[in-house]
């Protein structure tokens, strides 16, 4: 009789035990980096390392305030600016644990990951950079953007030209680039969407980046005395090819429009001041009178080092909808999380911001389906992966310092 | 006086006096006369202002290239060594430079300083590297992939103590010189008048100096020049002094001009350095004006009718073209002549 009610206690114990929910394991994240610290776009590295730090920590802290079991950590690599040096960045991330990788900025870097390894172990890929070329490939789901695609920026250079000049009907623009991607798509598209404007191109000059001497591609770009200088280029690039533009005598500055490579803060001390004083630009824009915004700037200055640069809030954004995505994975497993990318970007679910990251993280946590609004705006990412969002900045240098002169939707 | 190897013919074809003129005009008398020709041609289809902008832009390219290839082909000369590591030799006597002013010193005097640290890293190198293996008679090959994978030390060191960031010299690179419809920067006026009156000097140093005429001898058999009592270990030392010096001398005037420089700057150019002194007859100064010259202006003359995307290109393409002509370069000889 005792061992039959003991033997009855035991089941009856073991039965409730069983039926507690599990509690889930807790999901350790970890975010890769691919990062230009050496390169010609390096002047991007260290404010993108920072955006990614600072999104993990704000969502490690929102995650342990939301009571959900996930924390992430972030590491990074070198891509050198160049598609090898970054497919083995990837590798060696990749073999540490990452489960998502934020960067890189340059398109034949991304193309490059992508083919080589992130589409075969269906790591999700968040680059900054912006060429359509690497809409290209058949990524299978795996590459996502936050920074609004060239073929939009293209239409943002147009409108910023229009803007200055009145209307393009009849005006010169003479395009000048670096011969890569970047520069041949945006040029092309501009071009297109130019002269259906009824404006005329001059050009397109193309150039080598490591030759010696840009005197010949700058006499071309300044001939004729164009409307208006299209100027698509990297910072380290433009240094030697301002001052020959500015050593032909004919060059003014405040004709010139650049693209987002050529967007920084603070005018670099080694490009000449009177290559680039009252140039125009445009960059994807953020929208600052957010509370998002204020949060992520608050973030942004407690955190010390860099300044803001471009596209920095686009690779936070990158970050926090990698680690929603994980938390409605329930895993670190990369391709979890590339199924769950769109779950956490439903557009036509509840929205959710920087601002209620830890209820969004809570809503996830529990299967519901959210539309996450990040820094940088609504995503809503189209078939492709790339962003429908079209908010660019069009901004002055004036005294050598970016000031944005207003925000427009390209799209429109 | 042996007939040169640009003889064509024999005497009983042609009428005696075309081919005793082709006989006697040196190479360089026909490269000056093709340069002149097509400088005209050029002029009558584009017009003198564009003309005459492309060929002073071509002069500028043809002062960067000359001046660097200099030592290299000094070297080569000497001591039949395809030294890879040129390039990095250029980038580290500038980024010594860079180091020296940032302590206040003005440029001049801290462009001498990179020169000397330069060449007493070109005599370490050689003492430690090249030496041993000349004594162990490696072969060309071997030695090219040390060069090489002394390139990658330096570049890195570089990169290592210096940051891999873009650099600049600070010298106003946007002032220029105007005449009439033609401009020209005044640093790249300096760089190229430097570089002229380097070339000058060192030709003039191997012909008539006695240090000169060691080096040509080492250069044509080291063996006899060792017999005739010539001590080929300072000759060779003074070749390397004199080939780290002028390096860093061309890095530092090119990083002056051009505005911003990075690590990998000197390898960046190390092509056309051999372009050019290939082109030139290796192993002869002159022969690197010479190809300077042929490579700069057939790249910015090219800018007049192609894209400029095809410039590099191009460059090349008549590099090829003028070594089909002529084999061993325009002051080749069948052995290196310096």
């Amino acid at each position: 009789m005792i061992r039959s009610t003991l033997v009855g206690v035991a089941l009856v114990a073991s039965l409730s035990i069983a039926s507690i929910p599990a509690r889930a394991d807790p999901v350790n994240l970890t975010i890769g980096k691919l990062l230009e610290v050496t390169g010609p776009l390096s002047d991007t590295g260290p404010s993108q390392d920072k955006a990614v730090k600072i999104a993990v920590e704000y969502a490690n802290e929102q995650a342990t305030k939301a009571g959900v079991a996930i924390q992430a950590k972030d590491i990074g690599a070198d891509v050198q600016g160049d598609p090898q040096a970054a497919l083995s960045a990837a590798r060696s991330l990749i073999d540490q644990g990452a489960s998502c990788l934020i960067g890189p900025a340059i398109t034949p870097e991304s193309i490059a990951i992508a083919n080589g390894v992130t589409i075969q172990k269906r790591v999700t890929i968040w680059p900054v950079g912006t060429s359509m070329r690497l809409r290209t490939i058949k990524d299978e789901g795996t590459i996502f953007r936050t920074v609004p695609p060239d073929s939009l920026q293209a239409l943002a250079l147009v409108d910023a030209a229009i803007d200055k000049l009145g209307t393009a009907e009849g005006k010169v623009a003479s395009v000048v680039y670096r011969n890569e991607p970047y520069g041949e798509g945006l040029a092309r598209d501009f071009s297109a969407a130019w002269q259906a404007k009824g404006g005329k191109i001059q050009g397109p000059v193309v150039f080598d980046p490591a030759q010696a001497t840009f005197d010949s591609e700058a006499g071309q770009t300044v001939a004729n005395n164009p409307d208006a200088y299209i100027i698509i280029d990297y910072p380290d690039t433009y240094a030697k090819l301002g001052a020959a533009l500015v050593r032909t005598g004919k060059f003014d500055p405040t004709k010139a429009f650049v693209a987002d490579a050529l967007a920084f803060s603070t005018v670099p001390n080694n490009i000449p001041p009177q290559a680039i004083e009252g140039a125009r630009g445009t960059r994807g824009g953020t929208p600052t009178g957010t509370d998002a915004y204020k949060i992520f700037d608050d973030l942004w200055q407690k955190a010390g080092g860099v300044e803001h640069y471009s596209l920095d809030a686009n690779s936070f954004d990158s970050a926090t909808l990698c680690f929603l995505a994980a938390a409605a994975a329930k895993s670190s497993d990369p391709g979890a999380i590339t199924d769950h990318v769109r779950a956490v970007t439903t557009p036509g679910a509840q929205k959710y911001y920087l601002s209620n990251l830890a209820d969004a993280l809570k809503a996830v946590d529990s299967g519901q389906k959210i539309d996450y609004v990040g820094v940088a705006g609504a995503f809503e990412f189209a078939a492709n992966g790339d962003p429908t969002v079209s908010l660019f900045d069009i901004f002055e240098y004036q005294q050598g310092k970016l000031v944005v002169l207003k925000q427009i939707d390209a799209s429109k | 006086m042996r007939r040169s190897d640009s003889s064509l013919g024999r005497g009983g074809d042609a009428p005696p006096f075309a081919s005793a003129l082709w006989r006697r005009t040196p190479p360089i008398a026909w490269l000056a006369i093709a340069l002149v020709l097509i400088g005209l041609m050029l002029t009558a289809v584009v017009g003198p202002t564009a003309a005459g902008q492309a060929t002073l832009n071509g002069l500028v390219g043809a002062g960067y290239f000359a001046l660097g290839a200099v030592g290299l082909t000094l070297v080569y000369g000497v001591l039949r060594l395809v030294n890879f590591a040129h390039g990095d030799m250029l980038t580290f006597g500038t980024y010594v430079t860079l180091g020296v002013t940032a302590l206040g010193v003005p440029f001049w005097p801290s462009a001498a300083v990179g020169m000397i640290v330069t060449a007493l890293l070109a005599i370490l190198l050689d003492r430690v590297i090249w030496e041993p293996m000349r004594r162990a008679r490696t072969s060309t090959l071997q030695l090219f992939l040390v060069a090489t994978g002394l390139a990658l030390v330096l570049r890195y060191s570089v990169q290592f103590f210096a940051g891999s960031q873009v650099r600049t010299v600070g010298l106003d690179t946007t002032s220029s010189l105007n005449f009439g419809p033609w401009h020209l920067g005044t640093l790249q006026l300096d760089v190229m008048l430097v570089g002229l009156a380097t070339i000058l000097l060192t030709g003039a140093g191997l012909r008539y100096t006695r240090l000169g005429k060691e080096m040509r001898a080492v250069a044509d058999n080291i063996a006899l020049a060792e017999v005739t009592g010539i001590d080929t270990r300072r000759t060779i030392r003074a070749t390397w002094l004199v080939a780290g010096g002028l390096a860093a001398l061309a890095g530092i005037l090119y990083a002056a001009s051009i505005g911003t420089i990075n690590p990998n700057f000197g390898f960046t150019i190390l092509l056309s350095l051999f372009a050019a002194a290939v082109l030139g007859g290796i192993g002869n100064a002159y022969g690197a004006l010479a190809g300077g010259v042929v490579i700069g202006l057939s790249q910015e003359w090219s800018t007049l009718f192609f894209n400029t995307r095809w410039k590099p290109a191009i460059g090349f393409a008549i590099l090829i073209l003028t070594l089909l002509l002529m084999p061993r370069g325009i002051f080749g000889r069948k052995k290196a002549r310096l």
